[in-house]
């Protein structure tokens, strides 16, 4: 059941700038919407760390009218102007500080990006010469005519849009940017940059798979199984480096390649099961990493210390920080109650149902060592923060709890972790309508 | 519809109009600016009201032989360039004002920019390939003083590069056409070239006297391996790089190669053969190219000029695709990029004026001493990226389209080659403004301390120009159908 789009603007005869409301356009908005608000909100508060605040809330928002419209976009033409514009008006964010580390891991951001955003493009070209129709469609627009002898070709295509959109959620080979540059954003835009504006990469690969090249051509071909490869090689690769790294954000930036890769794995293999988990996972990625920065974000605030192994013993100066970030390194884990157990619950399930050897056992396989992975990189922070032992370094009376509005984000992010993680059933079943309308 | 006599009247405006400043002698700035822009004026209005009634008839204005003259017509390729080449001079002679104020031998400048409109116009609406290669002859001439024009040893330097590169590629050029005309091809223009009239040439004759043509014109068009006069060019005054450098002389050349491969050979005794595909190879490879040398590049014309010569090749390669698809997109990317590229050029020449600074490196910081200036070149890069809603995406799609739908080896390389450069513009370009904007924390920007952005000559064309990327993107389809219309007849 398709509406007609709204056409903005019409280019030539099939392209056009237009937009459409549909139902993961309206989840992946509310996600925005949401997320937006809180880490907003909280940076009301953080602002007295920035300079040039006026600058910094600018492009903020105009990030936001971005990803709204790349929400509503009804065709590819739209979806990668906003998609590009995106980009463009969060490097700013990066950029903030204006450090040289900053400038150097903006233009870190700009040029992957920028490089992965013409590997879309690319795909846009050849799904217009070979598409039926340049509007999202749920089960691909593919003209089986018009490909015939150039399948291989197009799968190729197909391969390389979608690492391209991957870079910008941090898939392998095209992540090394993401640890360079969420962390040396101020933590309300680390925050959306993790939680958020990574998803958009997330979400137009969505698009790209399941409304251009559809699954019925993907599925079961080289293409998938390569996809799935490099998501599967990123998880581990990310676990690893988030357990190695030293630095807080940097730790939890390797922590986001490695949990957008398990998002990537559901939608790669092309079933319903693993569909909805996926999009559970953007949900539930969202709030976790959104919380987690915004957590050290407090840290920042208050310490001004970025290293882990200077958090010993800061459960007793800001005990509800560290409770909350307790709350999303569980969930993160996947551990049950919180948000975070369903999805990958669902996940493994849709790879244990795909069929698809050697994937099938080994996606399962993988997530398990990440979870051990996650707990290692995640657990110490909490353990050692609120029993630092008897040589505890971190005794520094004047520091106390962050801010209230700052805090009453964080709480109400580690909220909606719980709640969301209780009452993921009926969220997941909204998930499986949508998937229902793309197989 | 407009008498055909006109047409050398508008050609020769400018060149009477040129040669009398240094006659008049003006010793006030004012009155000359007056003179010259009344002259240049006249001439677009004279130019868009042939455009937009176009004459039937060619007016021959030379006799030279029975079957050799001089004449002139106004058809729909000429059109594309005549209409980039009238919308450009008036805006970039207002731009030159205010660059060579203090300048010395201001009357000689000014008599060389405005004689070589008259020319640029004269290759737009030549009629034959006699006429054709004697007016890109005399613009190799004319457009020699003004690249010599500060008189410093690099200036004469790059002037004897440019005249050895472009005397080397007339010889090519001349030797293409005679081989052509001898063996009994025509020299008149007529839309489908070989294919509408009755001669038969032999497929070694067509493919020598093709690929010499090509490479001959090419010279202008700054093809690899022809290429190296272009960057040093750059030591001319900024208004003669950025129209000329980016316009005039080097889209003279794509124009040429349209001209002669639609009008003379005609797609169907080209398509498929070696010299197509060693043309666009050759094509392909510089697109790489001179991205790659921009990169690489940290003096800022000179990174724009390598720029300019990637994009060339894009035109090039649209028009050698040999379908409809592609020499509209060819065509709509020499117009699109005729704005983008005299844009940035305009900044970088602001820039130098205002600031005393050269080289990109220096530029730190300069994004909050000229505010607009930077917001223009901001907006112009990211056209040139090709990213929506600029208009040097839509021609970008053009292209591929048109790549897409030839298909083929050729075709997927050169798209290939487009989008590395996409990537490689992004980041020549993107670099200058993130460190204008952001110059990073406890640093001085460089060059004179009361820098700000350039008085109102210089600020009005950059206004155009942005405003009119832009518009474009949002109308480059009636555009297009326009050049579509305009070549329809050569695909017969």
């Amino acid at each position: 059941m398709q509406e007609t789009p709204f056409v903005l603007l019409s280019l030539t005869d099939t392209l056009t700038v237009a937009f459409r409301a549909d139902a993961p356009g309206l989840a992946f908005l509310v996600l925005v919407a949401a997320m937006w608000t809180v880490a907003g909100i909280y940076a009301l508060r953080y602002k007295d760390h920035l300079e040039n605040n006026g600058r910094f809330f600018a492009f903020y928002l105009l990030t936001l009218v971005m990803l709204v419209g790349l929400s509503f976009a009804a065709n590819y033409m739209t979806l990668y102007l906003f998609f590009e514009m995106m980009t463009l008006f969060s490097v700013p964010l990066v950029l903030h500080d204006g450090t040289a580390e900053a400038v150097s891991a903006a233009k870190k951001y700009l040029f992957y990006s920028i490089f992965g955003a013409t590997l879309g493009l690319l795909g846009f070209f050849f799904i217009h010469a070979y598409g039926t129709t340049g509007d999202f469609m749920p089960g691909g627009v593919l003209d089986a005519g018009k490909i015939s002898g150039n399948e291989e070709v197009v799968s190729v295509v197909a391969f390389l849009a979608v690492m391209g959109f991957g870079a910008k959620a941090g898939l392998f080979p095209l992540h090394a940017w993401l640890p360079a540059a969420h962390p040396v954003a101020p933590s309300p835009a680390s925050a959306v940059l993790s939680g958020v504006i990574t998803k958009a990469g997330v979400f137009c690969i969505v698009r790209v798979i399941y409304y251009q090249f559809g699954v019925g051509f993907l599925r079961g071909t080289w293409v998938q199984e390569a996809w799935i490869s490099v998501a599967l090689l990123t998880i581990l690769m990310g676990s690893l480096m988030a357990f190695r790294e030293k630095r807080l954000k940097t730790r939890l930036a390797y922590s986001t390649v490695s949990q957008l890769s398990y998002i990537l794995l559901g939608f790669f293999f092309l079933n319903e099961i693993a569909f909805a988990g996926a999009m559970l996972h953007v949900l539930y990625h969202s709030v976790l990493k959104d919380g987690l920065f915004l957590s050290a974000g407090n840290i920042l605030y208050r310490t001004r210390l970025e290293q882990v192994d200077d958090l010993k013993g800061l459960g007793r100066r800001m005990p509800w920080t560290l409770a909350c970030f307790t709350v999303f390194s569980l969930g993160l884990t996947g551990i049950p109650p919180f948000a975070g157990f369903l999805s990958k619950w669902e996940l493994a399930q849709g790879a244990l149902h795909s069929g698809l050897l050697p994937y099938s056992w080994l996606a399962p396989a993988i997530l398990l060592v990440s979870a051990v992975l996650t707990a290692g990189y995640l657990f110490p922070i909490v353990v050692h923060g609120f029993f630092p032992g008897r040589d505890a370094c971190a005794e520094r009376g004047d520091v106390g709890e962050a801010p209230a509005v700052m805090l009453g984000a964080v709480l109400l992010l580690a909220a909606a972790a719980v709640l969301l993680g209780l009452f993921g059933n009926s969220v997941l079943a909204y998930f499986f309508e949508i998937a229902d309308t793309v197989f | 519809m407009m008498s055909e006599h006109w047409i050398p009247i508008a050609i020769f405006l400018p060149v009477v109009g040129g040669i009398l400043i240094p006659l008049i002698g003006f010793c006030r700035a004012r009155s000359r600016e007056i003179y010259l822009m009344a002259v240049v004026l006249a001439t677009s209005v004279l130019t868009t009201g042939l455009l937009v009634a176009p004459p039937a008839d060619s007016v021959s204005v030379v006799r030279i032989t029975n079957t050799i003259d001089v004449a002139f017509y106004v058809d729909g390729l000429g059109s594309v360039f005549g209409v980039l080449v009238a919308f450009l001079w008036p805006l970039a002679t207002l731009y030159a004002f205010e660059y060579m104020a203090g300048e010395r031998r201001q009357n000689a400048f000014f008599a060389y920019y405005t004689i070589t409109y008259g020319l640029t116009l004269g290759i737009a609406f030549s009629a034959n390939l006699i006429t054709l290669y004697l007016f890109c002859e005399l613009l190799t001439l004319v457009t020699l003083p003004l690249i010599t024009h500060t008189r410093t040893k690099a200036a004469y330097v790059a002037g004897v590069k440019y005249l050895v590169y472009f005397v080397a590629g007339a010889t090519a050029a001349f030797v293409g056409i005679i081989l052509f005309y001898v063996n009994g091809g025509g020299l008149d223009f007529v839309p489908g070239g070989l294919a509408a009239g009755t001669a038969v040439l032999s497929p070694q004759v067509i493919g020598a006297s093709f690929l010499l043509m090509f490479f001959g014109f090419g010279a202008k068009a700054a093809v690899f391996p022809v290429q190296d006069w272009l960057p040093s060019a750059g030591v001319a005054p900024t208004p003669v790089t950025a129209l000329l450098h980016a316009v005039a002389v080097v889209k003279s050349g794509v124009f040429a190669i349209a001209r002669f491969t639609y009008y003379s050979f005609g797609t169907a005794p080209l398509e498929g053969t070696p010299a197509q595909k060693i043309a666009l190879s050759f094509a392909i490879f510089t697109i790489t190219y001179g991205a790659i040398m921009a990169w690489k590049e940290v003096h800022f014309k000179r990174r724009l000029a390598y720029s300019t010569l990637s994009n060339l090749s894009y035109m090039i390669f649209g028009i050698l695709l040999l379908t409809p698809a592609g020499l509209v997109a060819g065509l709509l990317h020499m117009l699109f990029h005729g704005i983008m590229k005299i844009t940035l050029f305009f900044v970088a020449g602001a820039v130098a004026c205002q600031s005393g600074l050269h080289y990109v490196t220096d530029l730190r910081g300069y994004g909050r001493r000229m505010p607009r200036t930077f917001a223009v070149f901001t907006a112009a890069s990211l056209s040139l990226m090709g990213v929506a809603p600029f208009c040097g995406f839509m021609s970008k799609w053009y292209l591929a389209q048109a790549a897409l739908a030839h298909g083929g080896r050729y075709a997927y390389l050169g798209l290939a080659a487009i989008l590395v450069a996409a990537v490689f513009t992004a980041i020549y370009l993107l670099t200058i403004v993130i460190r204008a904007y952001f110059p990073g924390k406890s640093c001085e920007p460089a060059g004179r301390p009361d820098a700000g952005d350039p008085g109102r000559y210089m600020q009005i064309p950059l206004g155009i120009f942005a405003l009119a990327m832009v518009l474009l993107f949002v109308f480059a389809m009636p555009v297009a159908e326009w050049i579509r219309s305009g070549v329809a007849g050569t695909f017969l």
